[in-house]
């Protein structure tokens, strides 16, 4: 009895699916241009997508952090990966931040009138400018993140060698 | 301070850049070659692919980055805005990548770790099967050893009992359920006179003669289980009789049920033979003795007897008929004064003289006697004596009549077929130091069922009046007065044997007198 409610509730679903994909072509055929319209990538849609990956990132980060310390706790190695992840966490949110603080921000709080690499940033200083500021010293944390990615990978090398050897 | 300068983040924009470019290139180069070193192994392929998509993000990134600040500084602010969307597109894809790659991949590791430990759970069960597959070989071979030194102990004690079945003097015999045999000893066939090689089938019903030995040896079998010492007649191939000794054992299973036995038969033919001497010589002796007595006794009325007749004699005249049988009377007491002596003789109650002589004397002593009558009845006399025959010790009067006793009988033998052929011999027997007398005649020969009787007092086949059985018994107490023995062999010439004369040998073995033999060495 269960099995053909199931079965009936099943061909029920395909058929509605179905009966919108048929739809689906006769809709576009019908108002193209509306349809084309929907289909538009805006300006801030770039930026969102960006920032969206970046939680995405994180996200990954915090995964694969909470699972090292779970499975991998000894060996120097994967130490040095977890450091790695929070690091690479900690860059992730600075980048968001940069990116956030961006957006508010306009070509008014910039000077370029001597050259680009005397561009200054103009005050008065908000928590706002000076989190943009610090942000774009990104590399500081991201730079120090790959130097235990490296050193991860290398010790995790010189081990399975040791073990090779002996 | 109312400005901060871009400066130093434009300088760790595009130091940092770099440094990115060449910290990842070397993680990566590390990842690569741990895949290279355990190219299975899930773990480093985790790590290659995240660095790969890391180092690809790293470096579009730093590109971009790179690209930025020199069109920037260059002021070609105009270029960048017209690269700018693509190259943050691409860094957001590449991104995304990364995480993917973080989470699927780290995803793909876990799987890969449980499947890992299924994997050494498996192989630590297969090392413990081998190593068990690894002791139970061991003990198998281990096994295979002891087996083998088994078999070795086995074939070694079949190796005995086979000997001394194969070996033994008795006849060793096994029977199976059915009472037939199934295996003989080489003694046992040659006892029964069966071919060795290969016997015929053999029952036990065809070795025992008297079918109620067979009924009590079948019935102690079932209600003892074994036979002990049961004298048996057997028969043998040609027919003859063999007398045995048979000690058997059943053989039962775990029910009870006979399965056969296993027996074993002495020959007693040769022990039977000298019981029946034993007994021969023991009866002699003892008739001897009553013999001495009685004729001790009945000597004097005879003498009585003979006397009184011949007084009696005197007073008829020849022709009457008193006379006549006063004759008869004298002619029958002087027969029995004979025989009176003989039986004297024979219980050695009369003297014998001790002298050296020479057998072949007697001989001559005694034939030229005898030899007359012998030629008259067409007997022809050969002799075959040995010249230097070494002397015995003995009594010359006896001993001819010993040889008088054989040249009578075998004279008497070949009566029947009117003549005949005397044979005498003489020879020395240096390895049992004697002297062998033989006395061959071609005549009827001695049947085999009175050959043990013959040599008893009084035992005769002769009609009533011609023999009184005594010759032979009485030789025999001379013989072995002088230390010596009879043995009769008949008929004689087993080879040339005729049914009409099968005849008849006497032999008779004396000692060797010691000195006189010392002196022929001399000689
Ligand atoms: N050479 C022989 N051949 C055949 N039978 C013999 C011979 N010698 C002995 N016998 C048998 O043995 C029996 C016993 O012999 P034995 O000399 O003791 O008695 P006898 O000859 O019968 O009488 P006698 O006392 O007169 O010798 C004989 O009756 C005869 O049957
Ligand atoms: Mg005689």
């Amino acid at each position: 009895m269960g099995c053909s409610k199931k079965v009936a509730y099943n061909s029920r679903q395909v058929k509605l699916m179905t009966g919108l994909l048929l739809l689906l072509p006769g809709l576009i055929v019908l108002f193209p241009v509306q349809a084309w319209a929907l289909q538009t990538h805006g300006a801030p849609e770039g930026i969102i997508v960006h920032q969206m990956a970046h939680v995405f990132y994180f996200g990954a980060l915090v995964y694969l952090f909470w699972d090292l310390r779970r499975t991998m706790s000894q060996g120097r190695g994967w130490k040095f990966l977890q450091i790695f992840c929070l690091l690479m966490m900690l860059w992730n949110i600075l980048a968001f931040v940069g990116h956030q603080t961006h957006l508010i921000m306009d070509a008014a709080d910039f000077s370029h009138e001597f050259g680009y690499l005397s561009s200054m940033m103009l005050g008065p200083f908000s928590a706002t400018k000076l989190i943009n500021y610090f942000a774009r010293l990104d590399h500081l944390i991201l730079v120090p993140a790959l130097i235990f990615l490296f050193l991860s990978l290398r010790s995790i090398y010189r081990s399975t060698a040791e073990g090779e050897d002996s | 301070m109312t400005t901060l300068p871009l400066f130093p983040a434009i300088f760790t924009d595009m130091a940092g850049s770099v440094l990115v470019i060449v910290l990842t290139v070397l993680s990566l180069r590390y990842a690569y070659l741990l895949t290279r070193r355990e190219p299975d192994n899930f773990l480093w392929g985790f790590l290659f692919y995240f660095c790969v998509t890391l180092t690809v993000f790293a470096i579009s990134r730093a590109m971009g980055h790179l690209v930025k600040q020199v069109l920037l500084i260059g002021g070609h602010g105009d270029v960048w805005h017209g690269l700018a969307p693509f190259s943050g597109g691409l860094n957001t894809l590449l991104m995304i990548s990364l995480s993917a790659v973080i989470v699927f991949y780290h995803k793909g590791v876990e799987g890969y770790q449980a499947i890992r430990a299924k994997a050494l759970s498996l192989k630590d069960a297969n090392a413990q099967l081998n190593e068990a597959a690894d002791q139970l070989r061991k003990m198998n071979l281990h096994l295979e050893e002891r087996v083998e030194a088994r078999t070795a102990e086995l074939s070694d004690s079949e190796k005995k009992f086979r000997h001394f079945f194969t070996n033994s003097m008795d006849m060793v015999y096994f029977c199976n359920a059915e009472n037939r045999l199934v295996n003989m000893n080489r003694s046992g066939l040659e006892m029964l006179g069966y071919p060795v090689d290969d016997p015929p089938p053999l029952g036990l019903v065809d070795l025992f003669l008297h079918e109620e030995e067979l009924d009590h040896y079948f019935d102690s079998m079932l209600k003892d289980g074994f036979i002990r010492d049961q004298e048996v007649e057997f028969v043998k191939a040609d027919g003859s009789v063999l007398y045995v000794h048979v000690s058997a054992n059943g053989v039962f299973d775990e029910s009870g049920k006979f399965t056969g036995c296993e027996g074993i038969a002495k020959d007693l033919t040769r022990v039977k033979l000298m019981m029946g001497q034993l007994a021969g010589s023991e009866k002699m002796a003892s008739v001897g003795q009553m013999a001495a007595g009685v004729a001790h006794e009945i000597n004097t009325p005879l003498g009585v007897i003979l006397g009184y007749a011949q007084l009696m004699m005197d007073d008829f005249d020849s022709d009457t008929e008193e006379r006549q049988n006063l004759e008869v009377i004298e002619r029958q007491t002087k027969a029995c004064r004979k025989i009176v002596a003989d039986l004297l003789k024979f219980s050695r109650q009369s003297e014998s003289a001790r002298e050296q002589l020479s057998l072949n004397e007697v001989i001559g002593d005694v034939m030229a006697v005898t030899e007359h009558t012998l030629n008259m009845n067409h007997i022809t006399v050969h002799r075959d004596l040995e010249p230097d025959l070494p002397l015995v010790i003995g009594d010359a009067e006896k001993l001819r009549q010993v040889l008088v006793n054989f040249i009578n009988n075998a004279h008497h033998a070949m009566e029947e077929s009117g003549g005949g052929d005397l044979y005498l011999e003489t020879r020395t027997l240096p390895a049992s130091n004697e002297v062998a007398v033989m006395v061959r005649d071609t005549g009827h020969g001695i049947p085999e069922k009175i050959r043990a009787q013959i040599f008893d007092p009084f035992f005769t086949t002769k009609s009533v009046g011609k023999g009184t059985g005594l010759g032979l018994s009485v030789s025999y107490g001379i013989i072995q007065e002088h230390g010596g023995r009879i043995e009769v062999v008949s008929p004689a010439m087993k080879d040339l044997i005729d049914e009409q004369s099968p005849g008849t040998a006497f032999h008779v073995y004396l000692p060797i007198h010691a000195e006189e033999n010392s002196d022929v060495i001399k000689d």
